[in-house]
Parts: structure tokens; sequence; C-alpha cells
């Protein structure tokens, strides 16, 4: 999962950077983005292992797959959030655009793209759950063998513990962000 | 010196943002481009650092053609403070005053001492402010964070968009003291750009109106501009008040006639004529005394204010800035 976001994220955000001043790149991407996020995890699955085969491969591109409509749509609005006046400022004290991308831009809308990582990871961490069906293993294994099993309380020992996964980790980034918003 | 040359800016097909403007602003003056919006103001100010190229026409600073000149090196040696401030909100206040000496390369400790001189110079208590953030601060002190970073690298040239709209009244009328403050020490060539023509008189050497559809209507001093509007577009701009004001841009000095009688009320020679008309309205005297360093020198009467208001349009009446300057030598807000 942390893999699937480590690859997922750089080049959403990048595409983010690079979609925010081109409205029509920007509908293009985020709406490609917005497909693979709407096709079901199980259907995903089932397309990828044609191509990959079982086991991990599969899984992580799903996931990042999965990861990168949040952060590039986030990327985009984060970006269009900054005040302008913030960003006249950096042009007209002589910054080039990649200065004014690096110490103006991207630090002010850095909460909306953790905000937007926030729900990659969260998203993910369902997923993850299902990428035991391609043989990825995973506490999503502990699910089906409870369920073919009739065993109740396997079923429900292992969803409390991804649940607890999924809070924990958007607690986690829940606190990055309210973190780097009062930096601001 | 800035030189604009029948510089034109077009969007679109409708009417041009600014039409042909040529002007010239010499060095370490005050100019100010005044008029409502949509008068190209901005548009003419920004032709400068060339964040707008002209449609025809051309900017020079010093002779050479902005055009030929590299828009990052060029921006990093003019001084600008833009409109709504536009402080950095993630850095604190030290790191935004410090932005265009650390684009050029200064070596930290030349940066922290630069800092303070510049945050103690628009009159902020560097050990207090210096790691506030701009949501930590006043509209005022936001204002004046603005101009300790425009100032940071010491430019000669100082483009101000608008810069004290953003703050109350009271605290616009004391950062306009403490810019005619700094002025006066640092002399910049400075653009400012208002609708406000309070604030243009009161700041500028000179004033440019210019009217909707980018058009210079005039070019002159405060006095020029309230004593002879070159247009009826000026004259409405300016105001009914446009008389009194010019009381406040002569001195008690400009109306002396024969001598005063020594009681009665009585005003400093370099007081504004409207100081001298108010005393003359609260009294039931015919004239105040104006006294120069404490002795009578003369009076000031009705017939000798409208005297005085005759003869300034023909241009004796310099800014009143000059009066100000000779008014408080040692440095305090005049109180105009």
């Amino acid at each position: 999962m942390a893999l699937a976001l480590a690859l997922a994220v750089p080049p959403a955000v990048a595409l983010g950077v690079a979609a925010a001043r081109r409205p029509r790149l920007a509908a293009l991407a985020v709406g490609t983005a917005g497909v693979i996020f709407t096709v079901p995890s199980l259907a995903l699955f089932a397309l990828l292992v044609g191509p990959l085969g079982l086991g991990t491969a599969p899984a992580v591109t799903a996931l990042a797959l999965y990861s990168v409509l949040p952060v590039l749509r986030n990327t985009v609005v984060g970006l269009h959030e900054v005040p302008p006046e913030a960003v006249e400022a950096a042009r007209g004290m002589g910054m080039t655009e990649a200065q004014a991308l690096w110490r103006v831009r991207l630090p002010l809308a850095l909460p909306v793209v953790v905000g937007g990582i926030r729900v990659a990871a969260v998203t993910a961490v369902g997923v993850a759950t299902v990428a035991a069906l391609v043989a990825a293993g995973g506490l999503g294994d502990s699910i089906f063998a409870g369920l073919r099993a009739d065993d109740t309380t396997e079923v429900l020992a292992a969803t409390a513990v991804i649940a607890g996964l999924a809070l924990t980790v958007d607690a986690g980034l829940a606190l990055a962000e309210r973190t780097l918003r009062r930096g601001r | 010196m800035i030189r604009w040359e029948e510089a034109t800016k077009r969007y679109g097909a409708g009417p041009p943002a600014l039409d042909g403007l040529s002007l010239e602003v010499p060095a370490g003056e005050t100019c100010v481009l005044v008029g409502p919006s949509g008068g190209g103001k901005t548009t003419a100010l920004k032709m400068v650092n060339r964040l707008v190229e002209p449609t025809s026409g051309r900017v020079l600073i010093d002779g050479a053609d902005v055009a030929g000149a590299d828009p990052v090196t060029l921006r990093r040696g003019i001084g600008y403070v833009i409109q709504q401030v536009g402080l950095f909100p993630h850095l604190d206040v030290a790191a935004n005053v410090a932005t265009v000496p650390r684009l050029l390369g200064w070596d930290r400790r030349r940066i922290g001492a630069r800092v303070d001189e510049l945050l103690d110079l628009v009159g902020l208590d560097a050990a207090t402010y210096r790691h506030r953030r701009p949501d930590e601060l006043s509209g005022g002190q936001r204002q004046r964070v603005g101009v300790a970073r425009a100032l940071a690298a010491d430019p000669p040239i100082l483009l101000m968009d608008e810069p004290f709209g953003a703050v109350d009244p009271v605290t616009r009328a004391r950062l306009q003291d403490e810019f005619l403050r700094l002025q006066r020490a640092l002399r910049r060539t400075v653009v400012l750009v208002t609708h406000d023509i309070d604030e243009a008189l009161r700041l500028g050497d000179r004033l440019a109106v210019l009217a909707a559809g980018g058009r210079l209507e005039q070019y002159g001093t405060p006095a020029e501009v309230l004593g002879r509007p070159a247009t009826d577009f000026v004259a409405g701009f300016v105001g009914a008040g446009r008389t009194l004001r010019r009381l406040d841009l002569l001195s008690a000095a400009d109306a002396l006639v024969a001598p005063g009688a020594g009681d009665g009320p009585s005003v400093d020679a370099a007081a504004s004529l409207t100081e001298a008309l108010s005393a003359l309205l609260t009294s039931d005297a015919a004239l105040v005394t104006v006294r120069r360093d404490g002795a009578p020198a003369g009076a000031v009467t009705l017939d000798s204010i409208r005297a005085a208001l005759r003869r300034a349009p023909e241009g004796e009446a310099q800014p009143g800035l000059e009066h100000e300057g000779a008014a408080d030598g040692d440095g305090e807000g005049g109180d105009r």
C-alpha cells in the first residue's frame, strides 16, 4: 500500500502542477482518473490479472491507479486556491516560474495535497483487502479464509484490524494536514 | 528616471486599457497615477516591471527600454508593493522581507542584519515581529512589512499599487505620514497608484490623472492640478472641495500681509492656510497673527487668503511637501 502511494503520488502531483494552469489538460486528466476511480476494485483486479498475473504486481498497480485521482484533483484545487496576490508578488519581485512554484505555490497548496493523499491512503487500505483475491496476501486473506470456514470470529477480528489500520492512517495524515494548515 | 513613450495596451477589440501614455518621472520623485477604475493606472504601473507588456509604445528606465531587459533581473531591481499586500502566508515576517535578498544570493548574516534594519525603518520592533506570521499582524502592520519587503534590496525604483488600500482611515493616514517621512529620507523614484484623490495630492510630487479608456488628462504638481484643472474631467474628479484642498497646499507665509496685532489668534508661518482659516473662523478677530520662531511676522486675513489663492495657480505654489519638509525637519510626521 505504501509502495502504491509512493508510486502514484509524485506523478499525480506533477500532473496536477502541469494541469493547474491548463484547464483542458486538467479536465482530461481529472476525467480519466475519475473513470479509473469508479471502476469497481474487483473488476480492476480482474482486468490487471490478465497482463500482470497473480500476486503483488496487480495489487500495487490497482492501488496506484486508484490513488491518482484524489491526489491529482487536490493538487489542481490546491494550486488554484493559492492567493493570486501571493503569486503576483512572487513574480513581481523577480522569482522565476520554478522558484514561484517551489517557494510559494506548492508550499501553499501542500495542505490540500496532503488531504488528497489522505483520501488515497484510506481508499487503498480498503482496496488492498480485496487484493487477497489476486493472491497478494495480506489481511484480506484472513477475512476470506474466515468466510470459507464460517468462522465469524476470524472475520470480525481481521475486519477490526483493517478498520483500525484505516483509521490510524487517516488520523496520522489528518494530523499532518492540520499541522501544515496551521503553519501557513 | 522612468519614461512612458506612447505606451498603449489593448486587450481584445474594446477600448484600450491604456491609450498612448507619455510621461516622465524624474529620479527621486513620487509620481501618483490617479483616476477612477478603468483608467489603466495599474496597467501603466505594471509596464515598468514587465508584468504587462505594451501593445505599442515603450517604457524606459534611465533611457533603456525595459523590453530589452531580462524580466527576472529587472524585477529584482525594482521594489514592488502590490494591492492586498500579497505577503507569503506560509512564511514569517523575516522570510517575507528577505525574499529578494535571498533570490540575489546574499549570505545569511547580511540578510538578517538587513531585515532588522528594514523592520526598524518601517516602525516595527524586529525582536517582536521577526518571527510572526502574516495572519498574526494587523492590516497596518502587514502594509509596513510589504513596504519593508519592497525596499529589501535597496532598489532605486519603487512601484506601489494601492499600497494603503486595505486599512482603516486612521491607519491609512498614519501610513501616509510614514511614507512621506521615508521618502524624504530615501528619495526613491516612486510610482504609486491610487483612486483616492486626497491620497494622491498628499503623497505625490506630481500627479498623472487618468480617465476611463486609459487617457492621460493632466500631468502636474498637486498645486497645478488643483489650481488649473486641464479638463472638465479633472475638475470633476478633483471635486467641489478643490479650493479648500488648495488651502492645504499653501502656507500662512503665502498669504502674509501687514504686521499682526500680537494678541488674538496666531499660527506658525509654516502652518497651512487651512489652519489659518480655521483660526479666523473660530474667533471674532479679523486677522490671524503669523509667527515665525515665535515672533510676529505679519498676519493673514480673509482678503489675503483670497489673494493667495488667485496668485497660486500661476505656479508659485510649489508642492505642499516642500513646506512640510521645511516645517518638520527633525523627521516627525507632518500633520496636514
